[in-house]
């Protein structure tokens, strides 16, 4: 379990972790959510005691991280995946991270097998992939059979089948009573693996919830309806108890879907032009929670309107 | 497949012991010898420091014995000394920055968190094999080009005065030449940067030094690293400047030494990873 409290991290005058209370629990995958520069990295370095916190606290199953007698058996992490010598070979690497921990030497040639580098181990990493140095990171992360994974951004690099198997590996990690932090900007990839979410912007709290409230809240679907009397439309949308909203010439409704709509303007009588379901993607949602914290945009202010329309 | 792991309520795998510094200390070897820089260093430091000796004793013989050089031939016999620094120079630096250079401070401080620990295994590594490569370098240097001053008939004997000092020595101020980089590649956590304060200071500055006037400039020269350090590592030290004596010289270099690198670990403990 991890847990932070009014984590706060400046760099001068620039605030790039404000106030961040979150808890991470065993068990299940919890999603680390934000676009670049929102401060994800700063604070797993701060779970990881690597970066000293301006304020506030962060405990790792009870206690700093710096506190551990030895950190790699209790917490294993991925934090970059270039995090090492590029003239050493794989299975050095492990070495001397096992010995640091007494972490027993046949656990070196298991993580290897499992990350799928056994035929490259006595390679120097400096040769290796992207995707291939991503699977020592995570051959790293495993050494220790840590009951905490912290993974910052697991899958850049990765080939298809590579993100394949780190989705089902948090999945595993966390079936097995493990507590899983993972990473990421990207929403669609949020999506599959994380039960929970923890959404930053600019090092501020924007969400902290269960994916599938998050999916309630921000990816909320509704139906446009149009009609030559759009106010006796409304009127009767109201009267059995929906959801009603105008927008001009247009009503969204919630709370039936667009068959039982439909059937009920028909059976009053009423002429209907438009009838139609707009569901946003969990994408546009996280678009439009992060819009105005985007810290690098490309250009346009309004990152997605069609989203920002639904709220 | 994983295999799964109980949450005992230690949170530690079960049966195996806590480590120590001794598990710091054997990854910080690990660490050491598997990079190549290493082993070319310390195989360079070597070739040059015993090979230079044998062969300026080789080539210079005749003129030493004749007298030709106005030098004691017992200097001649630490001539490779001269390169020999600058290999330890080179791996006290690395050590550190090496690891700054590439983001590994990052897992090794995630590995240990107690930075003191690290650091301190770091010294004991680069100083204990730069004490035995620098005794090996020096005895096998003495060895060859003694053999070469001795058919000169101006040979100098083990048992004569400062030899076995001189070649302790040199393991000394290597293993200290060391220190000093690795305090000065904490300060400024860049390879380059590091190697060229360290040169500049033991080697540049150290000699450029004699040329200051007076007393006190006569001073600054004995105190320089380099000099004060030097001293300890020669049979007999070339003319051209005066120099403290082998003990006091050295202990004032090892001061030199620990306070670069106390400033540094007390950085290192402030700093962010």
């Amino acid at each position: 379990m991890i847990v932070a409290r009014g984590l706060t991290k400046t760099y001068g005058p620039k605030v790039a972790v404000d106030g961040l209370s979150f808890t991470v629990e065993p068990g299940r995958v919890t999603g680390f959510l934000g676009p670049n520069g929102a401060g994800k990295s700063t604070t797993m370095r701060m779970v990881l005691g690597l970066d000293r916190p301006t304020a506030g606290t962060v405990t790792v199953n009870g206690r700093s991280y710096a506190d551990s007698p030895a950190p790699l058996r209790e917490v294993g992490a991925l934090l970059e995946a270039r995090a090492l010598h590029p003239g050493r070979t794989a299975r050095n690497h492990l070495r001397w991270l096992a010995a640091s921990n007494g972490i027993p030497r046949t656990r070196i040639d298991e993580v290897l097998d499992l990350v799928g580098l056994s035929s490259v181990a006595d390679q120097r990493v400096g040769r290796f992939s992207l995707g291939m140095g991503q699977r020592l990171g995570i051959a790293v992360a495993l050494l220790g059979e840590p009951p905490v994974v912290v993974l910052d951004e697991p899958v850049n690099g990765l080939d298809p089948e590579g993100i394949r198997w780190v989705r089902t590996l948090g999945r595993d990690l966390a079936g097995q009573g493990r507590t899983v932090l993972v990473s990421s900007h990207l929403m669609s990839e949020m999506a599959l693996t994380a039960d929970h979410l923890v959404v930053v912007g600019r090092g501020r709290m924007l969400a902290d919830c269960s994916m599938a409230q998050f999916i309630a809240d921000h990816a909320a679907s509704y139906v446009r309806v149009r009609s030559p009397r759009t106010a006796d439309v409304a009127t009767l949308l109201r009267q059995r108890g929906l959801d009603v909203e105008r927008h001009g010439e247009e009503l969204r409704v919630q709370g039936l879907d667009a068959a039982g709509i439909g059937e009920l303007v028909g059976t009053a009588g009423l002429h209907l032009h438009e009838l139609t379901l707009v569901r946003s993607s969990l994408e546009d949602a996280f678009m439009t929670l992060t819009a105005d914290s985007v810290e690098y945009s490309a250009g346009s202010a309004s990152a997605a309107p069609e989203a920002q329309a639904t709220r | 497949m994983i295999d799964t792991v109980s949450l005992d309520p230690a949170r530690h795998v079960p049966g195996v012991r806590q480590p120590g510094f001794g598990n710091t200390l054997q990854a910080e070897w690990l660490k050491f010898w598997t990079v190549r820089s290493t082993r070319w260093s310390v195989g360079l430091l070597f070739l040059l420091g015993a090979g230079l000796t044998t062969l300026v004793c080789w080539a210079a013989a005749g003129e030493i014995a004749g007298g030709g050089t106005r030098e004691s031939p017992a200097s001649f016999l630490t001539w490779g000394l001269l390169f020999s620094q600058l290999t330890a120079l080179a791996l006290g630096a690395l050590v550190i920055t090496s690891e700054y250079g590439t983001g590994m401070i990052r897992a090794s401080f995630a590995a240990v968190p107690r930075r003191g620990a690290v650091l301190a295994a770091k010294a004991l590594v680069v100083s204990g094999t730069l004490f035995v490569a620098g005794l090996v370098t020096a005895a096998v240097g003495y060895l060859g080009g003694d053999w070469f001053l001795d058919r000169e008939g101006v040979g100098v004997p083990l048992s004569e005065d400062g030899v076995l000092r001189a070649l302790l020595g040199n393991g000394l101020y290597l293993a200290g030449l060391g220190l000093f980089a690795l305090g000065l590649g904490l300060l400024v956590r860049h390879t380059a940067a590091a190697l060229t304060i360290g040169m500049a200071l033991v080697l540049v500055v150290s000699n450029l030094a004699y040329a200051l006037p007076g007393t006190w400039g006569e001073w600054v020269a004995k105190l320089m690293p380099g000099n004060a350090g030097g001293a300890v590592a020669q049979v007999v030290p070339f003319s051209g400047g005066g120099v403290l004596s082998p003990w006091t010289g050295f202990s004032v270099f090892a001061a030199e030494a620990a306070l670069v690198l106390a400033i540094g670990y007390l950085t290192l403990r402030r700093r962010d990873a």
